[in-house]
């Protein structure tokens, strides 16, 4: 029977991949509650000191605001990601010319590395050098012209708006799928019954689509959590503290301060925090089946 | 001006795709608010990259004394060559080849063993295996970085390129063997009893008559593996120290650091365009795919 020899192959053949995954995924994992339940010294020792490393969180000041950055940077780039997802994901779907370069346009950004687009954008906001701040100038607006960056009002935002700019493609080719998929004979009943597109947008397109925007949302949440990338290169975290989030201060705790027992309680809360907003998000957003 | 083009392309419009039926007249006016609001989009990535180009052709002097946007009055290709020896660009991006190639290989055949038996073979442990492996698809990277830099410490592999290709590698199995054991359950059920009357052993069926048909399968994982190692800037950070080993997103890092204090701008861009121009060029040969992939990627969340 060809099943008793295929029997022989099948742990040379796991075995590669499992030890792999044990040494750099499984075990790193399963060893990141005990770091966070230790002090670790620069010399590599370490000494189990408890919920200490979790109490002393509590009342970091600097973590309480890396905290309130992180929401907020997920609070405003959310904004800035899901109307224009939308709205470019439903004008993909009408019939237009120039599909296809429009779809290229719009994913090309998300094919390149955070690092090349953090640091073009980054010029971009240059005050002097970009291209916002004397455009503006030229414009004779002027007065709106600043250090994007370098102002604690506007850093958080800028930096938010480059993360969405190279990820928005990601949104609109799973939008556009939702898009896709709505029942053609509902929309063209409406349209029967005299409906203009702006109110099937709104009345019948929009509740259609209630479960992908609410898992999409999940989604949009978990990532921006863990922002790290764009801030780290942009704005190093500053202009004083302003665009500290809590993977860039979880970085400098645990590479450049080795302490990577704090470092890793702050990982650990910001996960459970993360799970817990998720969890409440996909409860409170869920809804019986649309019936139609 | 535009407004002018835009206007004249709208009609026709609806009629482009014959599939889509007879359209009233009434909703036609949206194609313009469409093409609006689609064209400053294309723009204004189709400039931000222009304006990246038309930099790293500029001297510095002129990138500091005239206008962004005046073009470049001479192309100045050394720029390019200054990147490429002077400035490291180019031992960047042979790391970068090395470490992306042999890590998307390395993932690719490693998961490609993996999952044949979790798809083909009924066994007690076929869930639980799946299971364990598609949890690195969840896991957010925050509570693996530190014992993962300590466990390379450990090994010896900390600032190698060895370790990096190894963590790049075992990174991309979640996602490898999720799509490829979907596409192995796909493959009708009969080919191995087939293979096994025809007097061929296990690995001869996977290897002659299973792989060949794994194709596509195996070249979408290929793609979206090499953009994602290619383009890894955090790992990259943490787990490479010295410039000799680093790869492009990291070099760029460090290069960009530089170019804060120093005042050598034109060729950081000329080494942006470096390293954008690789993953460009093979997203605009292979859209589809790579589109796909990615997609199905950001849903592992």
């Amino acid at each position: 029977m060809h099943r008793i020899a295929q029997r022989r192959i099948i742990i040379p053949f796991l075995l590669p991949a499992v030890v792999l995954l044990a040494i750099f995924f499984l075990y790193p994992l399963a060893r990141t509650v005990g770091i966070s339940l230790s002090d670790w010294t620069r010399t590599g020792a370490s000494r189990y000191v408890g919920s200490a490393n979790y109490t002393a969180l509590l009342s970091d000041p600097d973590y309480r605001s890396a905290l309130k950055n992180t929401f907020l940077f997920t609070f405003v780039g959310g904004c800035m990601l899901f109307p224009p997802a939308v709205g470019i994901a439903w004008a993909l779907n009408q019939p237009i010319r120039g599909e296809r370069f429009f779809r290229f346009v719009v994913f090309a950004p998300v094919v390149l590395s955070a690092a090349v687009v953090a640091l073009m954008w980054k010029f971009v906001y240059h005050p002097t050098l970009g291209l916002i701040s004397p455009a503006l100038a030229e414009l004779g607006l002027g007065g709106l012209a600043r250090e994007w960056l370098g102002d604690p009002l506007t850093a958080l935002p800028a930096v938010a708006f480059t993360t969405v700019w190279q990820g928005v493609g990601i949104w609109v080719v799973l939008l556009s799928a939702g898009f896709e998929r709505l029942p053609r004979e509902v929309l063209e009943a409406g349209r029967v019954d005299g409906a203009g597109e702006w109110r099937l947008f709104w009345s019948v397109m929009m509740p259609l689509l209630h479960d992908l925007l609410r898992i999409l949302l999940v989604l949009w949440i978990v990532q921006s959590m863990q922002a790290f990338a764009f801030i780290y290169i942009m704005t190093g975290g500053g202009p004083f503290g302003s665009t500290e989030v809590v993977g860039t201060l979880m970085y400098r705790t645990a590479i450049d301060q080795t302490e990577f027992g704090y470092a890793a309680a702050m990982g650990v809360i910001l996960v459970v925090v993360m799970l817990a907003v998720t969890t409440i998000l996909n409860k409170v957003l869920k809804r019986d089946d649309l019936e139609y | 001006m535009t407004l002018n083009t835009e206007v004249r392309a709208t009609p026709p419009a609806g009629r482009t795709r014959p599939s889509s039926q007879d359209e009233p007249t009434s909703y036609r006016r949206h194609h313009l608010v469409i093409y609006l609001v689609l064209g400053t989009i294309a723009f204004s990535a189709a400039s931000a990259f222009a304006w990246v180009l038309n930099v790293s052709l500029k001297t510095n002097q002129e990138f500091l004394g005239t206008r962004p946007w005046s073009v470049a009055d001479e192309f100045h290709l050394e720029n390019y060559a200054n990147a490429w020896t002077n400035a490291d660009v180019g031992a960047y991006f042979g790391n970068s080849v090395v470490v992306s190639i042999t890590s998307t290989v390395l993932g690719v055949v490693v998961s490609a063993f993996a999952a044949y038996p979790i798809a083909r073979i009924p066994f007690r442990l076929n869930g639980a295996v799946l299971a364990v492996f598609l949890m690195g698809l969840m896991v957010p990277w925050m509570v693996t970085f530190i014992p993962l830099y300590l466990t390379l410490q450990d090994l010896g592999l900390l600032d190698t390129r060895i370790g990096l290709i190894l963590v790049y590698a075992t990174y991309n199995l979640p996602f490898n063997i999720f799509v490829l054991v979907g596409f192995l359950r796909s493959l009708p059920g009969e080919l191995e009893e087939a293979a096994a009357v025809d007097g061929a052993g296990p690995t001869t069926t996977f290897v002659r008559v299973i792989l060949p048909l794994l194709g596509p399968g195996l070249a979408s994982v290929t793609i979206i593996s090499f953009l994602s190692n290619w383009n890894e800037f955090f790992y990259a950070l943490v787990l490479i120290h010295s410039p000799s080993k680093m790869t492009l997103p990291l070099g760029l890092f460090q290069l960009g650091q530089a170019a804060d204090y120093g005042t050598n701008w034109v060729t950081l861009f000329a080494g942006m365009i470096i390293t954008a121009l690789p993953v460009l060029i093979l997203f605009a040969l292979l859209q589809k795919q790579v589109t796909k992939g990615l997609t199905a990627g950001a849903l592992k969340g």
